[in-house]
């Protein structure tokens, strides 16, 4: 009877981490500049949240969401009463959410935070004029039609502290019913899954829990259980299409179409919620009219939450001629009905007939109950109803994840297009198909020396190996790119609470965060970003009154800058603030013996601004607990030269500082000529190849010292790149090879010993020292285990 | 009482198919339109209960005439008549609000089939 | 602090334990780094990573000796790979009171110890780092 919930524990916590920071986000963006958008959001965001919660049976951080959820409607009313204190002690509710769901990912219980409760239904009550209504997340015992009383649904319970809340599947086995959880319109929930299998832990949750009632005891999830019970218990099979048909039926089945139904169908129309409040408002503070209340709220049909979501396995009719187009039928009928949000097989594979044995399986959130899915579909020919089941809701999947092309309108195309995939085996699928490759290659090796009767069939093969390599490396890579805002996004909160420690006033700019890089490269570059902003704002921006004397506005500016420049991706953050003085970072360094007193008298100030990156050196006088913290601009150097990147500071005193990363895009593919010089071996990007011929190099005419090779109606000018990269070669003799090759002003010659042919290699980014130096563009290891550089030609000549 | 039928089709020959067909499972065909233009207008005359309706005819598509009939009457119950190789045009004659489709060449019992569960008389 | 001893020649060196990630034997041949400073032995693919192989005979500007380089020390510097290489590695000791070298102050050397009645230069892994970026930046 009981259901695992287990194994939407992980979609809960990385669902709610997002929109736990989206609507920290939320906050800081409205804190600066009233917008209506972002109240909604932020409502969604706390409303997804509760709901999620309460199906997960995760009571204290319902509880959390809901009072969040009754202070933003509250602003939504009077936008005026949004001051600093507020949003102060809504982030500490956000934060104190993200801390429960981390919490839970640990296998722990979620704390239930007393005090946080209290200060937030004091603020509820403060605003609103009343008190909080109890955390009602679908009443589905009400609407048994056989209990029919409020039998069990008592949302005050406040002694029912059975530990509902305990972590994760354990609470499956107090409640019931709750399939419904954060559902319920149709409220038919738990009452019409037949066999009862869903409707186990989800109740637990979704009870009406006492929360709100007694901050002191949270755990209203007894009262949610005792509820759910009752719903097993009968859990009947008769929700009847007429449990819809309640008072607040209507409003809930406007859901679906509301105009601005938002991707995925998340979106609760708020009127719809505003209208669950009602019934239960009175049941926090316990009144004479409580049972009036209660009784009310009893026999309505859950008005709050979302539509139900149900799973529905049906068969297309293995006679039918053409079952994709019957496939987009049903599909069709279902979508008028809610918001599908899952489908399986994706709808481009239904419409061109790819169903396995006509299996069709779907999860659709509707308003409609089970009786609206039967009657959507009992007149559609050659298509069987196999099941009908209440699901659990589980958060869809944000279709922002992973945007999806020309704005794919239909939530269910991208429902079924977009997954979450754990990023360790995004850097498993990278290390493998790396490995793939390095073995395609050391196959073509072998095949070089095998009969030449023989070869054919095995080049063939390796050949069409290498392409399907190549072509899911390059689908690897692109599941990897991933925008800067998953990084970017953290910033504005983090520069609110350091502004407001060290009472400043900052404006933060972000542009480009949309550019991708590997996620790789992005996870290193979190930790840096925010100690940069950190030095930006703690010791870069003078105070208030240093600003004034300096003539400068008393908000100080930070602006983080993302641009992509051909390959690389450029990060730059600069403040307006007082500067960086070099004399007195060099006279740190020297000081700590880092430096001799003649080597920094020699430095130039960029020089000097790097030395910030020593170890040990702060021109900073206070170190506070800001930036004295943890990393230091040392790491910050390191963690982006490890990724490949580069770290620079401009400074100028008086008028600001600007850190530059210059950052590689990801780990790429490269198409090279393979040359011999000497003992060594090097690559030359194809794309840079115009193409390779023989001449006798005696008898090429001169120029000068350079001699010149005849190619097509031009002489090209001839560089030995044995002397071009500084490596020893023998003397060469009579007709050699020249590999011409576009260069920065017209095309080159490059006289080399050897062509050894093209490969195919995953350039590795240069670390330091290598990247130092001019004219390499990366390295990369050969079949044969050899290490080999790309030669960057341009620059080897310009350098 | 019999249902009443309007079917469009630029084709005599498949018209009066369907007329037989229809007639054998006790429908009433209450009118014909061989193309798009006229179905509409055909349709708004004699509001039949069910409609068959070809998809590639002059003048004007049944996909289009399907589209407008729906916006006229959103009960229209419009079953398209496609040939195989025509599914992305169904497809979309769906979106435009078909309830249905038959496919040619038809079997009289599998178009009487598809309609009766249509119509709910199944 | 337990130190990885090796040697140039004859002359004993010390890293903090902590600093080596491991010892390896240099392979046959090495990548020769296109416009390397001189110290720079070159490259080796080191299970698929490529690692920066210094000399470290030249990077401390000691003489020539007449004994060929038989290990090469990884650095555990993140994801930095550099090598040393050096003479031969003694083992690991515990290297105590660390005084400061006359005469030597350069940013790679930490300074002097006795280690069994003998002398050991210690090194600064942060300090070697910042020397070989050095060769890098200023040799051009």
């Amino acid at each position: 009877m009981t259901m695992d919930m287990s194994r939407y524990l992980g979609l809960f916590i990385s669902e709610a981490t997002d929109h736990l920071e989206a609507l920290g986000r939320d906050l800081v963006e409205l804190e600066r500049e009233s917008s209506s958008s972002a109240v909604d959001s932020m409502f969604r965001h706390a409303h997804s949240v509760k709901g999620m919660a309460s199906s997960m049976g995760f009571e204290p951080i319902a509880i959390v969401a809901h009072r969040v959820e009754d202070l933003v409607d509250a602003v939504r009313q009077d936008r005026g009463c949004l001051d600093r204190d507020l949003v102060d002690l809504l982030l500490t509710a956000a934060d104190t959410m993200l801390a429960q769901v981390r919490a839970v990912a640990e296998g722990k219980p979620p704390d239930d935070s007393a005090a946080l409760l209290t200060q937030l239904s004091q603020r509820v009550t403060t605003m609103t004029g009343h008190a909080p209504a109890a955390t009602r997340v679908a009443k589905v015992t009400a609407l048994k039609p056989e209990g029919g009383g409020p039998d069990g649904t008592d949302p005050d319970g406040p002694g029912g502290g059975s530990g509902g809340s305990g972590g994760g599947s354990g609470t499956g086995s107090d409640g019931s019913g709750g399939a419904g959880s954060g559902s319920g319109p149709t409220g038919g929930a738990g009452g019409a899954s037949p066999g009862g299998g869903t409707s186990g832990g989800a109740g637990s949750g979704s009870g009406p829990t006492a929360t709100g009632a007694s901050p002191g005891s949270t755990h209203g999830g007894g009262a949610a259980g005792s509820g759910g019970d009752g719903g097993v218990g009968t859990g009947g099979s008769s929700a009847s299409p007429g449990v819809t048909s309640g008072p607040g039926a209507s409003t809930t089945s406007s859901a679906p179409s509301s105009p601005d139904g938002a991707p995925g169908g998340v979106v609760l129309p708020l009127n719809a919620r505003r209208a669950s409040d009602a019934p239960g408002a009175g049941a926090e503070a316990p009144s004479p009219d409580l049972a009036h209340s209660l009784k009310a709220a009893a026999g309505a049909p859950l008005p709050e939450t979302l539509a139900q979501r149900w799973a529905v396995r049906l068969r297309i009719a293995p006679t039918c001629q053409v079952p994709g187009v019957r496939a987009f039928l049903v599909h069709k009928r279902l979508t008028n009905l809610g918001t599908l949000v899952d489908l399986r097989p994706a709808l481009e594979e239904l419409k061109a007939g790819r169903i396995p044995d006509g299996n069709i399986q779907l999860e659709l959130e509707t308003p409609a109950g089970e009786a609206g899915i039967h009657a959507a579909l009992k007149n559609v020919a050659e298509v069987e109803v196999l099941s009908v089941k209440p699901a659990v809701a589980a958060p869809v999947v944000q279709p922002a994840l992973v945007p999806v092309p020309d704005g794919a309108r239909a939530p269910a195309d991208t429902a079924s297009r977009t997954v979450r995939v754990r990023t360790e085996l995004l850097d498993y699928f990278l290390d493998t198909v790396g490995e793939l490759m390095l073995a395609t290659a050391r196959l073509r090796e072998v095949g070089k020396v095998l009969p030449e009767n023989t070869r054919p069939a095995l080049e063939e093969g390796v050949y069409r190996l290498h392409t399907l390599v190549k072509d899911l490396h390059d689908k690897v890579m692109t599941a990897r790119m991933t925008p800067l805002s998953l990084i970017t996004d953290r910033l504005p909160r983090a520069a609110r609470d350091i502004a407001r420690r060290k009472e400043r006033e900052v404006d933060l700019v972000i542009t480009g965060a949309e550019i991708e890089l590997d996620r790789a490269i992005l996870e290193e570059l979190s930790d840096p970003l925010l100690h940069l902003l950190r030095n930006c704002i703690d010791h870069g921006l003078e105070a208030p009154e240093d600003r004034a004397a300096a003539k400068k506005g008393p908000r100080g500016r930070v602006l983080v800058a993302v641009k992509r420049a051909r390959d690389r991706v450029i990060i730059e953050l600069e403040d307006d603030g007082r500067g960086m003085d070099p004399a007195k970072l060099k006279n740190a360094a020297v000081s700590r013996g880092l430096l001799s007193a003649e080597a920094a008298a020699r430095m130039t100030d960029r020089e000097a601004f790097m030395l910030s990156c020593l170890p040990g050196v702060s021109t900073a006088k206070d170190i506070t607990d800001i930036s004295g913290r943890g990393v230091g601009m040392d790491a910050v150097k390191r963690v982006v030269e490890n990724v490949g990147g580069t770290l620079e500071i401009d400074s100028e005193r008086g008028r600001g500082t600007r850190f530059t990363l210059r950052l590689p895009l990801t780990v790429a593919v490269v198409h090279l000529l393979l040359v011999e010089v000497g003992a060594e071996v090097f690559g030359l990007p194809i794309a840079k190849v115009v193409g390779a011929t023989e001449a006798d190099g005696e008898s090429l005419s001169r120029s000068r010292e350079t001699a010149l090779l005849p190619h097509g109606n031009s002489l090209l000018p001839v560089h030995a790149l044995d002397a071009l990269v500084g490596v020893p070669a023998p003397r060469r003799q009579g007709t050699r090879p020249f590999v011409v090759m576009d260069g920065d002003s017209g095309r080159v010659a490059l006289e080399v010993d050897r062509l050894l042919g093209q490969e195919e290699v995953v350039l590795k980014p240069l670390s330091r020292p290598l990247d130092l130096l001019p004219g390499l563009s990366g390295v990369t290891i050969l079949g044969s285990g050899r290490p080999v550089f790309i030669l960057d030609v341009p620059r080897l000549l310009s350098a | 009482m019999a249902k009443r039928v309007l079917v469009v089709d630029d084709a005599i020959f498949m018209r009066n198919m369907i007329k037989d067909i229809f007639a054998s499972g006790g429908f009433e065909v209450v009118g014909e339109a061989a193309n798009g233009l006229e179905a509409v207008e055909k349709y708004k005359e004699l509001k039949p209960d069910l409609t068959t309706m070809d998809i590639v005819m002059p003048f004007k598509s049944g996909i289009e005439a399907t589209r407008e009939i729906i916006k006229a009457d959103s009960s229209a119950v419009v079953i398209m008549c496609s040939a195989l190789g025509q599914e992305s045009l169904v497809m979309e004659a769906i979106e435009a609000g078909a309830s249905d489709f038959i496919v040619k060449p038809f079997r009289a019992e599998d178009v009487l089939a598809v309609v009766k569960k249509v119509l709910g008389e199944t | 602090m337990r130190h990885v001893i090796f040697r140039v020649e004859k002359e004993r060196y010390g890293l903090p334990l902590s600093a080596v990630r491991e010892v390896v034997v240099p392979p046959e041949r090495f990548t020769r780094v296109p416009r390397a400073p001189l110290a720079i032995t070159g490259v080796m693919n080191l299970r698929g990573r490529v690692v920066t192989v210094v000399e470290l005979r030249q990077l401390l500007s000691l003489p020539e000796g007449p004994t060929p380089p038989g290990r090469v020390v990884l650095l555990d510097r993140g994801r930095r790979d550099l090598g040393l290489l050096v003479t031969d590695v003694d083992g690991i000791e515990a290297v105590e009171r660390v005084s400061t070298a006359p005469g030597k102050m350069t940013p790679a050397i930490r300074g002097v110890a006795r280690l069994g009645g003998l002398g050991v230069t210690v090194l600064d892994p942060e300090g070697l780092d910042a020397a070989v970026v050095a060769l890098f930046t200023h040799s051009k």
